[in-house]
């Protein structure tokens, strides 16, 4: 009897596989879906995102709307900005596809790199008021204090745009995953590697240091926009950690 | 794919087949899980009650054993292991009252395994039934038990062990414990694969014993050497469900944790002294020494990933924490509850379930009374944090077995 009941043994461990095996699967199946979720995101971001680019194309013929194009221009980097938030959720609870959540990082930063320059484009053709906040990061940082130092940047900038709303477009970008136009934009800039995370504003102001909310919200005052537009560069003392470009 | 990940899913993988091996052994073999055979022969048996300091519960034992209902008893042999308490007036008071009852004084302290090697040379019974002291067999259990030796190769017959204590929350929970472990044991029969007959109850065929060369006087768990050994000598172990011996089980953590550190020492010895039968000799060298070395591998590399996950994330909240002062951020806002599981989280639900759908079957078939509404709680409490205890007990025990602590008490 006790001999027979020994091929339980090899009977478990086909179960064990099959199961296991349904396991993965279903596991794959989370996790397509999680990125077909994301890719049609994307799809639509990358519409809205060419169709205000072919709207900056018609502005700069002559046939200005700004206001039109500076508030679909807000909307679309809120949009993009929630979307990467989802993106990062889903991120971090990725454990088979990887890799292909890592490419839908990197055509989002592309797509993000695209806003940014427009988002430059439309300033100065609208003079809008605005602020362009880029906030540039190590994606791929496996220091633990950059991973926080990053974490409390980008909860500031959450904190910042809830208190700023529509007045600033916060465009966070990856600066590791071998983006080139990321990559001249960071050069065009002044902006290095090692300095990173880094926050610019309105393509002037870099700051690299953690501040708290009302230091960080002083950059916006009125007066330091008329001063940065008037190229007299006077910003306050407490803002030491601040660089002028 | 991050190498976390494939750990996580290692550990699932391993976790997954002995739950399924378990439900498959019970479900081709539940018809006749709890039956016994009956005994075709007239064995004697001879009792050995090793003691040391054992005023307290000594005369109950010694009750207990003679009120069984097996009819032949040659005889009860007390090792008094150089008690410094009464256990030895006690004994001497009870020689009156029970005739088959005889006293062996040790001059020195042999331990646990010594004092049963000299019972073992006077021993007159063809079985040789060792009940610790501070255990009560169930009248039933040498008449249930006796019948597995109508197997020419049985060397030994072990039961369920029920605490005797179970009101307080900790009793409670090592009495579940204790019932999964009962319950595993007879699903292990029917492999052959028994690697413990513990001490509060345990039948073995003298001359088996013998063979084996007796207990192993070194070995901090001497019933587990005892099995093994057995089993290295092609002798089967054998597990009857329907009968019980109570004991007493530790109430406080220190004197639990140190009971527990004594098993994983005694382990660690066994498959140091069985190494060279894995993968030879039957099932100890197929399953039991594998089981054994892997439960060991599995415990201390878990433990040390635990151990480096639990610093990264010390660490990562205090620079978080730090950084999140120096900006005014909010360390915690409700925003950032978003339930995002990864499919490992899905599966190791999927586990923890079954796993909790395993214990309560065990109790439910066992028709264990801390099944009741009310202590339903236990059950989670045993799975998630008293078995997380294990691995660290492991390691205690490595650095005991390291420092040369081999102390039986």
């Amino acid at each position: 009897m006790l001999q027979s009941q020994k091929h339980v043994f090899w009977q478990a461990l086909i179960f064990t596989i099959l199961i296991f095996f349904l396991g993965i699967i279903f596991g794959l199946i989370l996790e397509n879906w999680r990125n077909s979720k994301v890719e049609d995101l994307y799809s639509k971001s990358e519409i809205s995102m060419l169709d205000i680019k072919a709207q900056t194309e018609v502005y700069s013929t002559g046939f200005y709307n700004c206001e039109k194009a500076i508030s679909e221009n807000i909307l679309f980097a809120d949009k993009v900005y929630n979307e990467s938030k989802v993106l990062d959720r889903y991120q971090k609870s990725s454990v088979l596809k990887t890799e292909e959540i890592v490419l839908q990082h990197e055509k989002y930063d592309i797509l993000r790199a695209l806003l940014w320059i427009n988002s430059i484009k439309i300033k100065n053709q609208c003079n809008a008021s605005y602020y362009n906040v880029v906030y540039i990061y190590k994606y791929h940082s496996g220091e633990l204090e950059m991973i926080a130092r990053e974490t409390v940047f980008s909860k500031l900038l959450g904190e910042l745009k809830e208190r700023k709303g529509s007045e600033v477009l916060l465009i966070p970008l990856a600066s590791d995953n071998n983006i080139s136009s990321i990559a001249l934009l960071m050069d065009r800039y002044n902006i290095s590697k090692d300095e990173l995370p880094v926050i610019l504003i309105d393509e002037k102001i870099k700051i690299n240091q953690l501040t708290n909310i009302d230091e960080l919200e002083k950059y916006f005052e009125k007066k330091h926009v008329v001063l940065n537009k008037t190229k007299n560069q006077e910003i306050p003392l407490s803002l030491k950690n601040s660089l002028i470009i | 794919m991050n190498i976390l990940p494939i750990i996580y899913l290692s550990y699932m993988f391993i976790s997954l087949y002995m739950l399924i091996l378990f439900l498959m052994l019970y479900i081709k073999n539940r018809k006749n899980f709890f039956s016994y055979p009956e005994s075709n022969q007239k064995l004697w048996v001879s009792f050995c009650v090793p003691a040391y300091n054992e005023e307290k519960t000594i005369e109950d034992t010694l009750k207990h054993i003679n009120d069984l209902d097996y009819p032949y008893i040659k005889e009860i042999i007390v090792v008094n292991d150089k008690s410094s308490d009464n256990t030895r007036k006690i004994v001497e008071r009870l020689k009156k009252k029970y005739k088959k009852l005889k006293l062996i004084n040790n001059k020195v302290n042999l331990g646990k395994g010594g004092g049963m090697n000299v019972a073992l040379k006077i021993a007159k019974g063809d079985l040789f039934a060792v009940v610790d002291a501070d255990s009560y067999p169930d009248k039933d259990s040498i008449r249930k038990m006796v019948g597995f030796f109508n197997e020419d190769r049985v060397g030994a017959v072990t039961c369920v062990i029920v605490a005797r204590n179970e009101n307080k929350f900790f009793e409670k929970i090592q009495a579940i414990e204790y019932r999964v472990i009962a319950f595993t044991r007879k699903l292990l029969d029917f492999v052959d694969a028994i690697w413990c007959t513990p001490g509060p109850l345990a039948l073995y065929r003298k001359s088996a014993l013998i063979d084996i060369g007796g207990f192993d006087t070194k070995n901090l768990t001497e019933d587990i050497e005892a099995t093994w050994h057995l089993a290295a000598n092609g002798w089967h172990r054998r597990m009857c469900l329907d009968t019980s011996v109570s004991s007493t089980v530790p109430t406080k953590f220190k004197p639990w944790f140190k009971q527990r550190r004594r098993w994983n020492v005694g382990g660690m010895q066994c498959i140091y002294k069985f190494r060279k039968s894995l993968g030879k000799q039957g099932m100890l060298g197929i399953f039991i020494v594998p089981f054994f070395i892997l439960g060991t591998f599995l415990g201390l590399f878990g433990l040390t990933i635990f151990g480096y996950l639990t610093t990264t994330r010390i660490i990562s909240k205090y620079l978080f924490t730090k950084y999140s002062i120096i900006a005014g951020t909010p360390i915690v806002t409700f925003k950032e509850f978003y339930i995002t599981p990864n499919f490992l989280n899905y599966l190791g639900i999927t586990l923890f379930i079954f796993s909790l759908i395993f214990t309560l079957l065990i109790l439910n078939i066992l028709k264990q009374k801390l099944l009741k509404r009310e202590n339903l709680l236990i059950i989670p409490f045993y799975m998630i944090i008293y078995l997380t205890v294990y691995p660290f007990i492991l390691v205690t025990a490595i650095w005991h077995m390291i420092r040369g602590k081999r102390i039986w008490r």
